[in-house]
């Protein structure tokens, strides 16, 4: 195994809060971001060897080829999937894909960077240009609107990860060359970031975008994506901060950094801002890695066997023509007529919150709006639309996350025509709410007994009179006076009525109502009880 | 089955020619299992040791791989065992095919057996060893790789053929990179009859190497094809005829005369980027050359320095240190020309001029390139005729004085052979006469291999 001594010490301190930093309007701070981003293909980028989807359960060195260990005599051959999801990412960014790009070779010797080269894109890269917007509405930042523009896209080779263990003497590197050539796409960001809110925004959206193409898992826990900071404070040299593995350390390395140059130029001590440096994050502090006297020189070369990469005008058309409709699109086109959503809900429909085994957001919105539309058939037209959010989005999915009943399973036997049938029950008030949260619950927990197989679709009518779950539409006046009369003897006192019928305390009745509701078990409408003790207690209101 | 019934000649010639010229890295006499009704069923050959082979360490005759392995066979290999051959063992050769006199090997130089021994004269490089196996009759053919001039040179001091194919005609894959986009894989043998058939066996488009010719431009070459009678010969004016020596001029003119005798019309020619071919070469092939060689840190294979892994802050540099002088010359030089300062004014310029010279190849030919899109020129020519080396072998002494005084000498030897190398064209060098180390080389258009071989045939 490669021995050789470290540069400066690895140990992570704890992260330790950074509360103090107050970002200025006279320290004007201006960022960019670099985005390493690996693409979830089959295979790696030139070779067969599997790109692996669980990187943290793997065998060291297992998904290696003999490319990918750079034994002599091998050769690159490109993987065509990767060129498609770097197609897929450029249009989704409004970026200008080249015509013809080409591979370049970036030379640095490293124990796990196994051909003593990175094949990148250097002098023509996949892709230029493109934006992100972040709005005040979608995204939380502070400005209405903000476009963030893109320098660039590149396909390039990961490399393998080095893993430093300290024997007592001596300290050891073991190299794992199985993220050696996994397809990466590096973006760079115009430093266009002028505070911390868009930068979160910026990495939100940017992890939901690829996520939603389907090209990587976007996650930074795995280093499925990677992200580097460039900063600089009223124009002094750049400094860009590496190290960065999650989005608490990118915030608190911008915070941390943004202050100690602040505190610099304050000390009028500007002399270490003139020249470009990197800095790597400990957890707690930023450290000089590298100043430009110490940069080495990568020696670019167009690779020589690798040849261009040219596409047709017709394939960029033909994927464009073909392109999902974007996270934000999908956003707007839920939060207006007819659907009307929160953006909460909209986000469960929009975005893989990757914390749900139940459902994904992409059947969950098929669903949403196959039964949104069988519903809006039924009843004619689309003045309800709380209905089907407020039964599919909260109460079916608590449903099935306490069952632990999968959506896909679910659908089996509650197809969207079906659940919209059990929505138009509802809007018609032939069952109550409450009635239908136990009819919901009964089939869905009826199915999960069954061992989620038998899927015949329950009989919705036949359920409701088996189970007496009616609402009483025909009431018979004088049992409800009865009823009600109960409730007044056992839930009121004098000063209880006087101050309800006075109108000091209106909100009494909603009370008395509530007892209602509760022991006719919701099968009579809320409106009846209403009128009803309005009538016993002679309330004017 | 031992190989040594198939051996042409007892196991005792094999190792007295061994010892006396130093042919082999690794010897196997054990033979091949497929032997009956294929296309080669017992032929033997020897391969270059900077192609991969399962069975015999491949060494590039560098240190830097000292008892290396590879667990694959390059596909070259592949096909010739699918045929039947016997691999009878790995040549030596100029350490990663970096010269032209066959003497930069971790295994010392290659004598030619064209002389007694006693003389030491060089082989030529950097097959030398592919060249000396074929002299010496221990094989039917030999596999070289070809970057500039590795298999014509040595194939030309031996008197034999040596064929350099378009490039990417045979596949690269298992081909130990020096300068892959000029590396070629070649054939060396006495009889162009075997060369035919070895050349048809490995002819193939192969997956595994991106720069092999694919189906449909092989297709395209195909349809191109016209039996041409007689051929336009052309002879280039900027190959310096006047440096060679004397007793080239005299079987060289009796070779144009038979030429001409068997009604070939033969055309003067001017190539101006002929000259410009030198200063492309030696700044493109030590850059890509430096670039394929960062991959020998000692980590995952070959030799590793035992104690360091760093020296001066340099990473690898104690287990690099181990490579040879000439590989650490075009090393330096190649990285030379990839900094940033210098890149844009050399590597970029010498791409360029390569397109240049390509270009004014197409001009010439009459048949049409299908890399460059050329249609051809319909008055053009079928084929050149161009001197294989400016020199005789000397000895090795003399040619190492030579280099040692400026490694440019040994570079200037490369003049015939590299234009073609970065145009890619099949070129076969032919001896002039028997067991004289005088050669011309037969050009052909890219991809129009058959022309070249047929016409070969055709003289023998």
């Amino acid at each position: 195994m490669l021995r050789f001594a470290r540069c400066y010490s690895l140990a992570r301190s704890k992260a330790t809060q950074i509360q103090s930093t107050v970002f200025r309007p006279e320290y004007a701070l201006k960022c960019g971001l670099e985005i390493h981003t690996q693409l979830n293909t089959k295979n790696k980028l030139f070779s067969q060897s599997t790109n692996s989807a669980t990187p943290l359960l793997d065998v060291p060195n297992h998904h290696t080829s003999f490319y990918d260990v750079a034994l002599p005599g091998t050769q690159p051959v490109l993987n065509l999937e990767a060129i498609l999801f770097a197609m897929k990412l450029s249009l989704s960014l409004n970026s200008q894909v080249n015509m013809v790009s080409q591979f370049d070779r970036k030379h640095y010797f490293y124990g796990d960077q196994p051909q003593g080269y990175q094949i990148t894109q250097h002098y023509r890269p996949f892709a230029r240009g493109g934006k992100v917007n972040l709005s005040r509405e979608l995204d939380g930042i502070d400005e209405l609107s903000k476009d963030i523009s893109i320098v660039q896209l590149q396909i390039e080779q990961d490399t393998g990860k080095s893993h430093y263990t300290d024997a007592d003497k001596d300290v050891v590197t073991l190299v794992d060359l199985n993220r050696s050539n996994i397809p990466l796409i590096e973006l760079v960001t115009n430093p266009d970031f002028s505070d911390i809110k868009q930068v979160k925004a910026f990495i939100k959206k940017y992890q939901n975008l690829v996520r939603h193409l389907h090209i990587s898992s976007g996650d930074l826990e795995t280093g499925a994506m990677r992200v580097d900071v460039n900063l600089s404070i009223n124009g002094f040299a750049r400094v860009e901060l590496k190290n960065l593995p999650n989005t608490s350390s990118i915030i608190n390395a911008i915070k941390y950094e943004y202050q100690r140059q602040v505190e610099l130029i304050s000390r009028g001590e500007t002399d270490s801002l003139l020249e470009p440096e990197t800095r790597g994050w400990t957890g707690s502090s930023t450290v000089k890695l590298r100043s430009k006297e110490t940069t080495i020189d990568y020696r670019y070369m167009p690779d020589p066997e690798l040849p261009y990469i040219n596409l047709a005008p017709d394939v960029i058309s033909g994927m464009a023509a073909s392109m999902l409709e974007l996270p934000d699109d999908i956003m707007r086109m839920l939060m207006q007529k007819p659907f009307q959503l929160s953006l909460k809900d909209a986000k469960i429909l929009t975005y893989n919150g990757n914390q749900n085994d139940m459902y994904n957001h992409e059947a969950l919105r098929s669903y949403y709006l196959e039964t949104f539309h069988e519903f809006s058939k039924l009843i004619g037209k689309h003045s309800s639309a709380k209905l089907p959010t407020n039964w599919i989005i909260h109460e079916f999915l608590g449903d099935l996350n306490k069952l632990q009943v999968p959506l896909g399973k679910a659908q089996e036997i509650l197809p969207p025509a079906v659940f919209a049938e059990f929505l138009r029950l509802l809007y018609t008030d032939t069952i109550s709410p409450t009635s239908g949260k136990l009819l919901l619950f009964y089939i869905l927990e009826n199915f999960k007994q069954s061992g989620c197989q038998d899927s015949s679709i329950p009989d919705l009518p036949k359920l409701i009179k088996e189970f007496e779950l009616h609402a009483i539409t025909d009431v018979d006046s004088q049992e409800l006076m009865t009823l009600c009369n109960d409730i007044i003897a056992q839930h009121t006192d004098d000063a209880f009525i006087r101050n309800l019928v006075s109108g000091k305390k209106k909100t009494s009745l909603k009370f008395l109502v509530g007892q209602g509701m509760r022991q006719s078990q919701g099968r009579i409408k809320a409106s009846e009880f209403e009128k009803k003790f309005k009538e016993i207690l002679n309330i004017q209101w | 089955m031992p190989l040594k019934r198939f051996l042409k000649q007892p196991l005792q010639r094999l190792s007295d020619l061994q010892s006396k010229y130093n042919i082999f890295t690794s010897i196997s006499i054990t033979a091949n299992k497929e032997q009956t009704n294929k296309p080669l069923t017992n032929y033997v050959a020897s391969i270059k040791d900077n192609i991969v082979t399962k069975d015999l360490p491949t060494t590039c005759a560098s240190h830097i791989l000292e008892n290396f392995k590879s667990p694959y066979d390059a596909t070259v290999v592949k096909l010739l065992k699918q045929a039947g051959v016997h691999i009878l063992g790995k040549t030596n050769l100029d350490e990663f095919g970096m010269g032209s006199g066959g003497v930069h090997s971790m295994r010392g130089p290659v004598i030619n057996p064209l002389y007694p021994h006693e003389q030491g004269m060089i082989m030529g490089g950097s097959s030398s060893g592919a060249a000396a196996s074929v002299v010496c009759d221990l094989v039917d053919f030999a596999l070289g790789t070809d970057t500039g001039g590795s298999v014509r040179l040595p194939a030309c001091y031996g008197s034999i053929l040596g064929f350099k194919p378009s490039y990417g005609r045979l596949s690269r894959f298992g081909v130990i990179a020096y300068s892959q986009s000029l590396d070629t894989v070649g054939i060396l043998t006495k009889k162009i009859d075997v060369l035919r058939k070895v050349f048809q066996v490995l002819d193939k488009y192969d997956t595994k190497d991106p720069t092999s010719l694919n189906d449909e431009l092989r297709g395209l070459i195909e349809k191109n094809m016209k039996a041409k009678k007689p051929l336009k010969i052309g002879i280039v004016k900027e190959f310096n005829h006047e440096s060679l020596p004397s007793v080239f001029h005299e079987l060289y003119s009796s070779f144009l005369k038979k030429l001409v005798n068997l009604g070939h019309e033969i055309y003067p020619v001017s190539i101006p980027s002929v000259k410009n071919s030198l200063p492309i070469y030696y700044t493109l092939s030590p850059a890509e050359a430096a670039s394929n060689l960062s991959r020998y840190d000692g980590i995952r294979y070959g030799y590793r320095d035992s104690k360091l892994d760093i020296k001066d802050g340099v990473l690898f540099a104690p287990t690099r240190s181990k490579f040879g002088i000439e590989v650490k010359n075009r090393i330096i030089l190649g990285n030379y020309n990839l900094c940033s300062d210098a890149f844009k004014n050399n590597f970029i310029k010498a791409e360029k001029l390569r397109v240049n010279l390509i270009d004014e190849f197409d001009r010439i030919f009459r048949f049409p390139n299908v890399l460059t899109d050329s249609k051809g020129n319909p008055e053009g020519l079928d084929i050149l005729v161009v001197p294989t080396s400016s020199k005789l072998p000397e000895t090795i002494k003399d040619f190492q004085e030579q280099e040692s005084k400026s490694p440019a000498n040994s570079y200037i030897n490369d003049v015939f052979t590299v234009p073609m190398s970065l145009a890619g064209l099949p070129t076969l060098s032919m001896p002039l006469k028997e067991k004289t180390p005088i050669g011309v080389q037969i050009v052909g258009q890219y991809g129009d291999d058959s022309t070249v071989l047929d016409f070969v045939e055709s003289l023998s």
